[in-house]
This record gives C-alpha cells, structure tokens and sequence, in this order.
C-alpha cells in the first residue's frame, strides 16, 4: 500500500539532504572554513601597544552623575567573573554603583555575561544584547575588539565601549564606540615605592598573569616605583601565563616566600590563590582593580582601585545625549579613576612617601611611563617553575596556526607539548592575534596530508605536521603554498635539495634531557636499577632512551638500566604491565615515553615510585611520583617560525630544541636531595658548554 | 501487465538504493543533536562535511585518494566472505605488502625502466600479501584456526616486523646521518611513482586548467580533480580495473564459481566434491593478495616510500571491511560504496576542521552512520523476500546473483 | 643483569604478571563467548571496553567510589550491549559491520565525552590491592604462595571467578542451555518454544556488560587513569582469544593466561637485557598464540548458527 506515501517521505527526506549539501550555494571549499572563529586580522595591534597611544585620551571626571537619567539599559560582556575580586568586578560594582544612584533596576537596567573566555561566545552575546536593544553594550576585554568592530556598525543606535583599548574604531568610520583604560602602571609605582618602604628584607615578589595589557603596566609600574625608592631592592617577577590559575598563583607565592619575600603584589583573579598564602604565612599584599581586603582584611596592606564609575555614566549621559562613541577614556590617579588605599596600621613614613609619589603623578611631574622606559629592565625571579619560564614574546603580526597532531591534545606527551606551547603564546597575544586550528589523531597520513593542504588553501599562515610521517605528503604540497611557512619533525630535512624553499624542520635533541634525566635517576637509585618503558625503538624515543643509557653510565657505571619497549605508542595496559615489570626485577626510579607511559605511570603513582618524565608535563597522571621532567617547550622554535614568517622567510631552516636554547627546560621537584639535583643540573651546564659528549652505545 | 512490473520493479530498486541514504540522514539527526550540545550548528558542520567531501577538486581528490585503498583492500574482503572466510587481516597484510614494494622500489627502482619497476612493485606487493593471507587460510584448511584470532594476531606481528625493519635494516641512511633515527625509509626512486593524473593529463597535451578551459562551477571542478595538481594518481584506475577483473573472476570463473559455492554453502560444496580446503586457503590468499596490492599503491601512487606501519595501514584493514559490506560484498558495488565511505571519512575530517569540533566526535557520528546504515539493509532484505515470494518464476529466470544479492550470501 | 634476581623470583614475577594482566582480556573474552554461544558475533567489544573505562573512571573520579564505578561500566556495558542487539538481532544486520560501527562509535563517544567532561589525563584512587591481612599477619607476605595469589585488587579476582561461574551458567541451567542452543540451531530451539531472539538478547547484554567491567578493571582497576582509546585494540584480541578458547570459559581462561603470561615473559626478555630485538619481544605473545592452536590436539566447534541472524519462518 502506502508506497506513496514511503516515495514521498524519502523524496522529502533527500531534498532536505539536498539543502543541506548545497546550503551555501556555489560549492566553494574555502567559504566553509571561514566560520565564525575565523578573527579578520585588523585593528588588533592597536589594543597590544595600548600604552604607547596617548593621543585622543579624555579625562572624565570619576565623580558620576546619574541624575538625569530616565531609562537605560546596559549589557556587559566580561571574561572572568563578577565576583573575581578583580577585573570584571571592579567594572560591574561600579555599574551596581549607578544603579543604586539612578534609582534602581526599573530605571537602570543591567545585563552580563561572565566567564566569556571564549571569544566567538563573547561575540555573540554581544550582537544578541544589541539586537534586544541594549542603550549600552560594554564588551569588557582587549580580546573583544575585533568581534565588537564587527558587531557595531550593523547596530548605528547603540553604544559600544571597550576596554583595555584606545581604538574607538574611528578610522574605520565608527561612530558608536568607546574606548576605556586603566593607566595601572601609576598605581602600580605608588605601590611599588611603598612596598620598598616597607621591606625588610629587600625582597619582593609579584605574581602576574600573563605579561600583557593592564597587568603588565601594573607590574612595570610597580617595579619601577620600587627601584625607586630603593635600588637595592630585589623584585622576583613571576608570570603564571594564565589569569585564571590559582593553584599555580598559590605556587608562585610560596615559592616568593621561600626566596625571602616579605610583601607581595600580583593582578587579575588568579592572585585569589596567591592571598590566600599570604593570609596563612602573614605576608602583606598589595592589591589592584578590586578591593581584595574581603579575602584576607588582616593583610591586604594597600589597593590600587579602579573606579569605573564617571567613564560609566559619561558614556550612558552621552548616549542618552545622541552622542554614541568616539571618546577614548583612561582611569587615572588625576581623574580619580585610579584610587589609592592605604591600611591605618602602616608605618606613617612608608605611606607618606607613596602618597608624594601619587601627587607628583596627579601634578604631573612624575611620568612613570618614562621612568619605565628609562629604568633598566627589571629583573626577572630566577627561580624556575615550570610554567614560568616565559619565553621572550617579539611583537608580531596576527598569525593563522595550523596544527596536524599524530596523536592528542591531552596525551601528556609528544603532541601535548607542542600544542601547549602554542597555546602560552596565544594567551600572551591574545586570540585576535594568534589563530590556533588543529587535527587531532592524524595516525593515517593520507588524512593528514589533506588536512595539511586544507590548512593552507584557508589560508594559514604557518602549518605544522608534528610528525616524521608527513614529510613526504608535506614536501609534495610546499611548493604550491610559496606563502605558506610548513613545519615538520622530528627531522633535520628541510626539502633544500628538492628545491622547496618554505618548509622548517624541527628536532628535539631528547638525549640531551635524557641524559640529565640519566644522571638524576643514578643519582637517586638506591638499590641501582632503573626500568625504562620505551614504546618503538626509534626516533625521539631512542633518542631519549640512549641519552638516558649514556647518563646513567657516566655518572655510576654499576647502576644498571633495563630497557623495555611496548611495540606501540598507545598501548597504555602493556606500558603498565612494563613498569610493573620493572618493580619486580627491582627497579626503585622509572621513566619512559610517548603517550603510552601513562599507564606506567599510573603504576608508579600506586606503588609510590619516582618517576621522571618527558616532552610534556605528566603531574596529572601522578601528582605525587613525577619527580623531575624534561620539557618540551615549543614556544621559542613556534615563535622563530612566526616571525620569520612574517619577514618574508618562509621556511629552510632546521630548528633545534635543546638545554641551550631553552627548547628543553629540567623541571626538579622540590622534594628531590639537593646533591641530585646539582648533579643533573652540572650536567645540564656540562652539555650547554659541550664538555658534556654524548655517547650513544650501540643497543639492539 | 508487463510495462506495470517492470515500473514496479523499478522504483523497489529506487527505494532500496535510498534506503541507505535514509540511514545517513537519520545518523546525521543524531549527530545534530550532538553537535548542537557541543555548541556548532549542524547544517553549517554538514554543509563543511559534504562539500568537503565532494564538492570541490580538492575535496573529491582526497575522497578518491581514499577511496583506492578501501576499494583494494575491500575486494579482498570480498572474495574472502564469498569464500566462507573472515579476514580481519588486511590491516597486517596491507603492511607487508608495503614493505616489500618499498624494498623492491627502494634496491631496484633505479635500475628499470619505470613501468617494470612500477610493475615489479605492485608483482611484489601483491604476492607478499598473498603469502601473509595465504597463512591463515592454510592455517583453518590444514589445522582447523580460526581466521579471526589468526588474522587479529598476525596483524601485530606484522606491525612489529615492519617496526623492525624501518628501524633497522630499511631505514632512510639520511636518518641515521643525521642521529633523528625516525623509522622510515628511503624515497623511492621518482621514476616508480605511480603517475597522477594530472601526469597523465599533461601527457595527453591537456595542460589548460579549469579556468581557461572555460569551465566553471561544479563540472569546473570536476574537470579540475582529472586535469590539475592533485594527489589523485592512476592506482585509481588499477583498483577499478581490479574490481572488474575481480567480478569476472568470481561470476565468470570455475574457480570463482567454487569460492561462492564454499562461502555458500560448506557442507553440500563438500558434498558435491569440492576441495573445501583449498577453496579456503585459494579465497584467503586472494584477499592477502589485494591487501598487499593496497599497501604497494599507496606506496607507489601516494607515500613514495615506508614508514611507521600503523600510519600505512591506517584502520583501512577496517574501514575496507565496512566498505566492502556496503558495497554488498559485489566487485562492482564495492567501487562506489568506497567512494562514498571515503567520502564520509573525508567529509568528516573536513567539518571538524571547519568548526573546531573534536574529531572525536565526528567519528562518534560516523559509527552511527554504519549502525543505521546497516539497520536499514534489513528493510532492504524484507521487501526483498516478499518479493521474491510474490513473483517467484521472475526471481528464477534471472541469470545469476549480481543483481539481488542474496542475504545469505553476505554472512 | 642483577645477581639479586633469582631464577624463582623470575619466574613468579612473570606469572604473577600474567595473571594480573589477563585480567581485562579475561572479562571481555567470557562476555564475547556469551554472545557468541547464542550465535551473535561482537566485534564492538573494544569500544564498549573504552565506553566502561570511561564511565567508570568518571564515575570514580567525582565520587571518589570504585564500587559505583564498576556500576556504572557495567550499566552502561549493557546499554552498548542493547545496542548491539537491536542491531545484529532484530534487525539482523551483518554482524562483522555492526562491531565496528560500534567499535567507532563507541571510541569516538568515550573521548568525546573524556574531552568535554574531564579534559586532561587525570589520575583516580581506584580499587586497592588486596594483601588479606589478619591481626598483623598477611597472606600475601607468605613466601611464593602470597605472591602468585594474594597480591592482586579485587577486580583480578572477580575476573577468575566468573569463569567457573560462567561455565556453570552455559553447562549447567537451563538458560545456558538454551543459549547453546539458539546458537547451534536456532529453528530446533524455536520449535521447540524458545524465543531466540530473548535468549540472544540476554546473551549479548551479558557480554556488553562484562566488557563494559573489563574496561573498568583497566581504568579503576589496573591504571587508574583514563586516556583517548587507552585499549588500544585489547578487545579485538579478547575477540580472537575466544576462539583460541573453542567458546568454552576454561578455554578462553587459559587463552588469556597464555598470551598475558606470554607477554609478561617478553617484557621480562627485554628488561634482563637479553639480545633480542625489542619487536621480535613483542611480537611473541601473538605469534605464540596461532602457533598454540596450531597443536593438533583440539578442534574448534564453532557455533553453527554463528554470525547468522536468526528470523521465524524464513531459511
């Protein structure tokens, strides 16, 4: 019967199929990546040298006026939250602030949406809040702009405001937006001469986030204010690389502590963690943005405040007044934007002295932009946390990334840390400037090699196939992209004999971190044997395996080594029974890698044996066990690559990662013996200077 | 009466042929719903993964390039469920194939002439593969084991042995010069590269690209895949040429007549005095052999040389058994049921990199896509069988199985 | 080479380490001859494995409970089960595909899911390994006794004793009855009243639950953690193992223990330093485990109506 009805359904069915396919009408490949994530490289820059354009900056008075206000309706677009104790609370109590002042939520209404960390999410909720018909829409981060330059002129009666900025976009022939900063680094030099004052020990710690925007110029502020007012003092600047990391700001505190710190400092909600241990070891801390005294009021010394509020109401008055955008706005000490607080309980003299500081800023006669300039560079802690070993970031244009993993972003090992890496520096640029696309699991390499070519027929800029696999697919591809930077390693080949011009090869030199590994595990062996679980006995991981070999020889030539290898790079239950293996024949320190060593170490972490790591950090799989580990960090070769790129030289040369370069940083556990870690970092020394020679013995 | 039957016929062939169709779409719905969990929109994800797949020159070479080792390995397959056996070991003998293409490429490509050498790779390829599948059919002929452990277990051996020998004997001499040691070999000489086609097009004299030939849109691009650069080589051509010669051999053949008839029907085969053990070990060997052929394309026409074995087999030991069953386990409906499923895995890849989707997910989708795909074969199977109970004599008279492949045939 | 290493010692650490890693094999393996007693084949064990890993591990690391965790593998074990069965039994698809469409989703689905819930590998606190210990004396301190059997988790054991629970089950009751029969031959079965396609419904859940613990014992068990496809092709060998046990529980136990025992001895080979090729190691678990059935002393006895869906009135 029905077989109508059954034809119809299907026809109805596959026409819907159809449309589908056909959506986006001509079938061009190239218009399909270009989605919404896909940033258009303009005025990104501008936000990054924000502290160089002085130019169009208004000075508003932080005394708001409200009163005449009738009905409107703000929207706020923040990355962290309103309660961060910090940069967006700062913005959104000042908002609350107003509220109250207009006479409520029926006259003054506001919206938000925290935690936007995602920018395409940002973007949207941004447009969504102009489509309801928000008077005033405040996208609260640098990393809006571009979404909002987007947004703004579909939207010719709403306001939008941006901050830490001074584009209003008028170049592009916008007339609705405004532009907002916070001048920290005046803060940041009051505070920085009072905790000088206040040291005893000459020593002080800042935990930043990530070395950018108004964190930086709250930190170069605060160093400078503190030579100032004593040369001798010594001030440990560690960055976390991220803004939300507590942990890692707790870790950064402790560790100021224990170089002798007596006062610290730090910006953006991370440093939540970083008062915390504070407040339990009773060491001052200065705060900026947001009153933090909450947290801990018995040590929240001195604030530098961000009063939001006149840059809030001008703007509403101005849109209420017609007028949409076009001003550019800073918070400064003169304006009363930026207010310093100081505890009743401080030494008079310390906050008299701070006190001057700020007034000669307000008059003028101290411009701490210019003493930063002139001051010598400040001096980094040297005390090395994993994630603080910052690479040095050169200005560089936008950027398009593509990635072509052989395995996981989250495999804890060869492509963890490249795509880590990559991820630091997008944090330190921002989204806008570093693009980052990614294939995941490219074990075949046919997939591989249209992944690569899609990359750069959507035009990236740099394509990265992370694997000694896709050399051949890569050098086919080079030379039709003559613009396109490639990349490829473990590798020393960079194509020049078959006359491809743009390709870069990288290789990390694993037996120079396998020796030092090598040397730290005889070191540590008490019973004189060490289990090694290798996956394939080749490449990086023989590499690694005869650095390891030649170490662990040259430092105590009875410690023996067993060796196993699983076969494969995945196969975490074999790489688990290897390590158990290893216990059993009696091994007391055990390393291994590729991703499948997280198996073994899983076994480490339950029979509570040392384990030392490689490539990437691998704590997560055994926080208590991974006692030292060889890290990859891509940042510097990514960077070189960028940059050559961007100077028009798009490839030929052979990256290596090294001891030397940095391209391999030694991660100690603090829990480790002191002459160990002597050992493995004489080692380190002795293969930097090249009195160190590696010797590969031949295995099977 | 006469024009209503065939009518009637035809749009039960129509409904059949949609019905997989329906199966994708309904796969993709679910997947929908995923996708739009993860926060993407799925026709924008679905628009990437079709046009990804087949609607530009790009796209359809990759899905091509793809399609050539899943339609190889596919008609192994298919002869070996034909002939009764299971061969989960394509995967082990698409490597060993490989290996010795690769060696054969490496020691002698120099010397011939490129064709013989060309020739002599795939020769080697195939009959190494041959030898690897030959191993298990002798194996359940002579000593009863089952194929599906021997075949599971001599997929790893084969991993390990190509293991050995990249990272030992074959290695590149270039990687241990310059200490990275990567277990890979040497390139073979360019003179055995299988050609591409844009080689042969411009051996033929036909150098215009799409844009001055006039073309434009979709047969632009069409014209593009067969004309300008790509990776789409002629083992293309060798692997539709093979699933021809593969249904000659199987319908046209006594001997081909005899692995249907075993896969069929074991006992009455005997019966009828047959040699079952030789038919199995003939049909397993035959499968290893175009494993093997698979590995020594993908060397010639794509890699140009070996590396790590897992990266060459690449799950096509797998996918090439979802092709082949697609494909109804028939040579000729095994060449686009490759193409489609290649074109699926392509797509895929293709929409996760347009939305930043993890891969994962996409091949969460794909899975669906073979489940329902093959749910729906049973709506396929049923309208069959009441129609072949209707028109009985009809079903008779037709010459042979090509057409209506029975059920029972595929198990 | 280390003079401390005693022959003996070598030798129980290599059993012992076989018996530890045929653990997850051994789960999956009776769960497969489950399914394939009542003539359905499963190639879909891998992924279920993965989908219990996952969800035991998830289960584990917000809880904090290894119990629920085995729970939630086995549940979610049989869904994939369930799912299995719709396919392959009630709507008879050809049952080689139907494994590996599951096989890839279910891959595709535990690290989607790892990705999205947990995001970076992660270490749990999962089953403890049991010393049974009374009043300061423990048997696993007893010399090479407590070694070979007193050292393992929970999970190791429960692994062995499902196998004389599973063979009392298929030999002994009626429903193991039935099961071998839908499986040898489903139309005497069904004229005789047994609904085939409920039996192998309940048999091929089984399976899928058993896989979905043996994926556990490997995630809260064995490695405490969870990683993107940690199997890594485990259940295509558990698969293959029971063959190599002719679908009899005994049988596949002793196909476990000798490839896991195999594979221990070859880990042992590469850590004493012996000159051996570390691939040549490794590759004899497999290769001894063709050559171990190729001995002449048993033939298999495939279910007859294996793989072959099973509908009323047709055939």
């Amino acid at each position: 019967m029905n077989r109508k009805t059954w034809l119809s359904v299907i026809w109805v069915m596959l026409l819907a199929a159809f449309l589908i396919a056909c959506g986006g009408g001509a079938p061009e490949p190239d218009d399909v990546s270009e989605t919404e994530t896909t940033v258009e490289e303009e005025p990104v820059e501008e936000a990054e040298v924000v502290e160089e354009e002085e130019a169009a900056v208004e000075d508003v008075s932080a005394e708001a006026d409200v009163s005449d206000i009738d009905q409107v309706r703000v929207a706020i677009v923040m990355p962290s939250t309103i309660t961060d104790l910090a940069w967006s609370q700062a913005i959104y109590d000042a908002l609350l602030r107003l509220q109250e002042e207009a006479g409520g939520e029926e006259v003054f209404e506001i919206a938000f949406s925290e935690s936007m960390f995602n920018v395409t999410d940002a973007a949207a909720a941004i447009r969504d809040y102009a489509e309801e018909g928000y008077d005033v829409v405040i996208a609260h981060g640098t990393q809006y702009g571009t979404s909002m330059f987007e947004v703004a002129p579909d939207f010719p009666d709403t306001t939008f405001a941006w901050g830490t900025a001074v584009d209003t976009g008028e170049d592009q022939g916008l007339e609705n937006v405004f532009a907002y900063e916070a001048r920290a680094e005046e803060g940041g030099y009051v505070a920085g001469i009072l905790a000088s004052n206040l040291s005893e020990s000459g020593v002080i710690g800042v935990v930043g986030p990530v070395e950018a925007g108004d964190a930086k110029l709250y930190i170069d502020g605060f160093v400078a204010g503190a030579m100032a007012a004593n040369p001798e003092a010594q001030v440990n600047v560690s960055y976390t690389g991220s803004f939300g990391d507590t942990a890692l700001a707790a870790e950064a505190a402790n560790t100021h502590i224990q170089a002798g710190a007596d006062i610290l400092t730090g910006s953006a909600q991370q440093v939540v963690g970083a008062i915390g241990v504070a407040n339990e070891q009773g060491i001052p801390w200065i705060g900026t943005q947001s009153d933090q005294s909450s947290l801990a009021p018995d040590i929240v010394i001195s604030t530098q405040l961000y009063v939001w509020d006149g840059v809030m109401s001008d703007i509403i008055n101005k849109h209420l007044a017609g007028e949409n955008g076009g001003t550019a706005y800073a918070l400064t000490l003169a304006n009363g934007g930026l207010v310093m607080e100081f505890s009743d309980t401080l030494d008079a003299d310390a906050v008299t002295a701070a006190q001057e500081a700020a007034d000669q800023i307000v008059a003028g006669s101290l411009d701490v932009m210019a003493v930063i300039a002139g001051e010598a560079p400040m001096e980094e802690s040297e005390e090395s946390m994993a994630e603080e070993e910052m690479a040095d970031f050169p200005e560089i244009e936008p950027v398009r990334v593509a990635l072509v993993l052989p395995s996981t972003t989250t495999d804890l090992a060869w492509s963890q840390s490249i795509y880590d890496s990559l991820v630091e520096i997008q944090e330190h640029y921002g989204e806008d400037v570093v693009e980052i696309a990614f294939s995941e699991s490219m074990f075949n390499v046919t997939d591989a090699a249209a992944a690569i070519r899609d990359y750069a027929d959507s035009g990236y800029d740099l394509v990265i196939a992370h694997g000694a696999q896709y050399g051949t697919s890569l050098f086919e591809l080079a030379p039709d992209f003559p613009e396109t930077s490639f990349a490829w390693g473990t590798t020393t080949n960079t194509g020049e004999e078959e006359g491809v011009t743009n390709v870069f090869a990288y290789e990390p030199r694993a037996e120079q971190g396998g020796y030092v590994s090598g040397v730290l595990a005889a070191n540590l062996t008490e019973v004189g044997i060490i289990g090694l679980v290798g996956p394939v006995d080749a490449g990086d991981a023989k590499l690694h395996v005869d650095g390891f070999l030649a170490g662990v020889k040259d430092t105590d030539a009875d410690v023996q080594v067993n060796v196993s290898f699983t076969g494969s790079f995945g196969d975490t239950a074999l790489a688990a029974e290897a390590a158990n293996t290893h216990l059993q024949a009696g091994a007391d320190i055990l390393t291994g890698s590729s991703q499948q060593v997280v198996g073994a170490i899983g076994i480490a972490q339950e029979n509570n044996i040392p384990w030392l790591g490689i490539q990437a950090d691998q704590s997560p799989a055994g926080q208590d066990v991974v006692i030292a580990t060889v890290l990859y960090d891509w940042t510097d070769t990514l960077l070189e690559m960028i940059v050559s790129n961007q100077a028009g030289d798009y490839g030929g040369r052979v990256l290596q990662l090294t001891l030397e370069n940095g391209g391999q940083t030694m991660v100690y556990d603090d829990s480790l013996p002191a002459d160990a870690v002597e050992a493995a970092m004489a080692a380190e020394q002795g293969i930097i200077d090249g009195t160190i020679e590696i010797v590969a013995e031949p295995r099977n | 009466m006469q024009p209503g039957r065939l009518d009637r016929r035809f749009i039960e062939q129509l409904i059949n042929l949609l019905m997989p169709f329906l199966a994708v779409l309904i796969a993709f719905l679910i997947g929908a719903v995923i996708l739009l969990l993860q926060g993407v929109n799925p026709l924008e994800a679905y628009q990437a993964m079709i046009v990804g797949a087949f609607g530009s020159k790009n796209g359809l070479a990759d899905t091509l390039v793809k399609a050539i080792p899943l339609m190889l390995v596919g008609l192994g397959i298919a002869i070996a469920f034909r002939g009764g056996v299971i061969n989960i070991g394509a995967e082990g003998q698409l490597i060993v194939g490989a290996l010795v293409t690769t060696f054969l490429g490496v020691q002698l490509g120099e010397q011939l002439p490129g064709f013989l050498g060309i020739a002599l790779g795939l020769v080697g390829g195939g009959a190494m593969g041959a030898i690897w599948g030959s191993i298990p059919g002798f194996l359940k002929a002579r000593l009863g084991v089952n194929e599906i452990l021997s075949t599971i277990m001599m997929n790893q051996i084969a991993i390990q042995i190509g293991f050995y020998l990249l990272r030992g004997p074959m290695i590149d001499p270039a990687e241990v010069e310059a200490g990275t040691n990567i277990p890979h070999s040497a390139r073979l000489p360019r003179t055995v590269d299988m050609p591409r086609f844009t080689d042969m097009a411009q051996s033929l004299g036909i150098t215009n690209s799409a844009e001055e030939a006039g073309l434009s849109g979709y047969l632009g691009e069409l014209y593009a895949v067969l004309v300008e650069p790509s990776r789409l080589h002629s083992g293309l051509i060798f692997a539709v040429l093979m699933a021809v010669l593969v249904y000659i051999f199987l319908w046209r053949t006594t001997i081909g007549y005899r692995i249907r008839a075993v896969g069929l029907n074991t006992a009455a085969s005997r019966y009828a005095g047959m040699q079952v053990e030789r038919t199995v070990v003939l049909s397993m060997t035959l499968s290893g052999m175009f494993a093997g052929l698979a590995g020594a394309v993908e060397i010639l026409g794509l890699h140009h040389r070996m590396f790590e074995p897992t990266a060459v087999s690449a799950g096509y030991g797998f996918s090439g058994i979802v092709a082949a069953l697609f494909g109804k386990l028939h040579p000729l409906g095994i060449i686009p049921a490759s193409i489609l499923f290649g074109g699926l895995l392509v797509g895929g890849d293709k929409m996760q990199r347009a939305t930043q989707i993890p891969q994962v997910l996409i091949l969460a989708i794909l899975g669906l896509v073979v489940l329902l795909v093959i749910t729906t074969d049973y709506f396929v199977r049923r309208r069959a069988n009441r129609r072949v109970s209707v028109d009985a004599e009809a079903a008779e008279s037709l010459p042979d199985d090509a057409h209506t492949p029975s059920p029972e045939a595929s198990a | 080479m280390n003079e401390d290493l005693t022959t003996l010692a070598i030798i129980l650490g290599i059993i012992h380490s076989g018996i530890r890693l045929a653990t997850p094999y051994i789960y999956a393996a009776v769960g497969e001859t489950f399914s394939q007693r009542s003539g359905v084949l499963n190639l879909g064990v891998d992924g279920i494995m993965l989908m219990g890993a996952f969800f035991g591990f998830y289960t584990v690391f917000e809880t904090g409970s290894p119990v629920l965790g085995l729970l939630a593998a086995a549940a979610v074990g049989a869904l994939m089960g369930l799912i299995l069965c719709v396919v392959s039994i009630t709507f008879q698809a050809e049952q080689g595909i139907s494994g590996i469409g599951l096989y890839m989703f279910g891959l595709g689905m535990s690290s989607l899911l790892f990705k999205t819930l947990i995001g970076s590998v992660e270490g749990v606190q999962g089953f403890p390994i049991l010393r049974f210990c009374m009043g300061g004396f423990c048997l696993a301190d007893l010399p090479i006794v407590g070694e070979l059997f007193f050292e393992y988790n929970i999970m190791t054991y429960g692994a062995y004793a499902l196998v004389p629970l599973s063979w009392y089950l298929l030999n002994r009751t009626t429903w193991g009855l039935k099961v071998r029969a839908v499986g040898q031959n489903p139309e005497a079965a069904d004229s005789v009243g047994v609904n085939v396609n409920r039996v192998r419904y309940a048999a091929v859940t089984i399976g899928g639950t058993l896989a979905g613990i043996a994926g556990a014992s490997l995630s809260i068990s064995l490695l405490n953690i969870f990683q993107e496809n940690m199997t890594n092709g485990l259940g295509f060998i558990a698969v293959a193992l029971v063959y190599f046990g002719s679908w009899r529980p005994v049988g596949v136990l002793l196909g476990a223990l000798l490839f896991s025992t195999v594979n221990a001895l070859q880990l042992w080979v590469q850590v004493l330093g012996l000159n051996i090729p570390s691939d040549v190691a490794v590759m004899m678990p497999y290769l001894l485990t063709i050559i171990a059935l190729a001995l002449p002393f048993r033939r298999a006895l495939q279910p007859r109506a294996l793989t072959k869906p099973f509908a009323r009135g047709e055939n």
